[in-house]
């Protein structure tokens, strides 16, 4: 699999999953925009760690959930490149609260940032993927159809965000732009550590058939295969990694042994 | 209107509540902040003062006080990003 020459945006790629896709994307060739919106110190690492893989990188700060801003990335790349071939919607926020808690403030908040700018990223995305087709790539989790604790406002925007997946597929589908999504159990990042208790790494880490968490590594490597010609006929799926966690919730609570 | 009252009107407006309690001494518990006010108050704050307050400064203000003071440092600086 080479990108060699492609052009990839990852929005929210200056840590945890959205880095691990920029460096691998990189390390396929690919020239990469990294795209920060709270932490530029990582970012700029990011782009260093790019650069040393022998492709170009270049540092753009833009809080994808405000569209003036989402504007202007794109107005810098249109003036900048002129063309873009991959964008992998990656940047993603949201309020864990319990349900009832949830505000117009957080809902607007989340939704904003992981389903709106998915679709005004992917709309000027594939204005620059005109004549030269593309891949476009979401982050989703499996929260979009299973409920986690204090997660209901992330996982409604994730399931939107799904759905966006499979209209995108068949509407770009003749501009050349294949588009899909992953869906992944909890990743060990920082946000994860941020967002959740302790114990959340050590109970999936025990809910996992594979025997570990997932890692960023994990995520980037199928994001990099949906970004590869190989996948051109894979259109609007939803790829989960999750080590098994979602098809073996019976075997791992015993109930599913059968009868000696 | 000085530098630290427009941050106390953004910070105010956000968390809803009434800006006379908040003192250079408040944290932002006191404020009744959350981590999405906070955010919120700090792209309005960028915003108004075209600078940039990245995380890794931001999780190091214990009370408005370092809040404000950072952003007239990054001011007096000449709004240098």
């Amino acid at each position: 699999m080479s990108l060699e020459g492609k052009l990839a945006l990852i929005t929210g790629s200056g840590r945890g999953i959205g880095r691990a896709i920029a460096l691998k994307l990189a390390s396929q060739g690919a020239d990469i925009i990294v795209d920060f919106f709270r932490h530029r110190e990582s970012a700029e690492q990011t782009a260093r760690d790019i650069e040393a893989l022998g492709v170009k990188a270049e540092v753009i700060r833009a809080n994808v959930g405000d569209p003036a801003k989402v504007d202007e990335l794109f107005d810098m790349i249109g003036n900048k490149f002129g063309h873009l071939d991959i964008l992998i919607n990656n940047a993603a926020s949201g309020v864990g609260r319990p349900l009832v808690d949830i505000d117009v403030k957080a809902w607007e908040w989340t939704m904003d940032i992981n389903v709106r700018a998915s679709l005004l990223c992917a709309q000027r995305a594939a204005k620059l993927m005109v004549d030269r087709g593309g891949k476009i790539v979401g982050i989703s989790s499996l929260g979009s159809r299973f409920v986690l604790p204090n997660y209901t406002v992330v996982g409604v925007s994730k399931a939107a965000l799904e759905a966006l997946t499979r209209y995108l597929a068949i509407e770009l589908a003749p501009q050349g732009i294949c588009v899909n999504a992953i869906a992944a159990s909890a990743v060990e990042t920082e946000a994860l550590k941020f967002y959740f208790k302790e114990g959340l790494v050590k109970d999936t880490r025990q809910a996992t058939p594979a025997g570990r968490m997932v890692m960023p590594e994990d995520v980037a490597n199928v994001v990099a295969f949906l970004c590869s010609e190989e996948a051109f006929m894979i259109r609007g799926q939803i790829i989960v990694i999750d080590g098994g966690t979602s098809i073996g919730v019976l075997a791992l609570a015993g109930k599913g042994e059968q009868k000696e | 209107m000085t530098i630290e009252e427009q941050v106390k009107d953004i910070l105010a407006r956000i968390t809803r509540v009434d800006k006379s309690i908040i003192t250079r001494e408040s944290t932002f518990k006191e404020i009744k902040a959350d981590s999405l006010d906070v955010v919120q108050a700090l792209v309005a704050v960028e915003e108004t003062f075209g600078i940039e307050i990245p995380d890794e400064e931001a999780q190091k203000f214990e009370n408005f006080g370092d809040f404000v003071s950072y952003v007239e440092n990054k001011v007096g600086q000449g709004q240098k990003v």
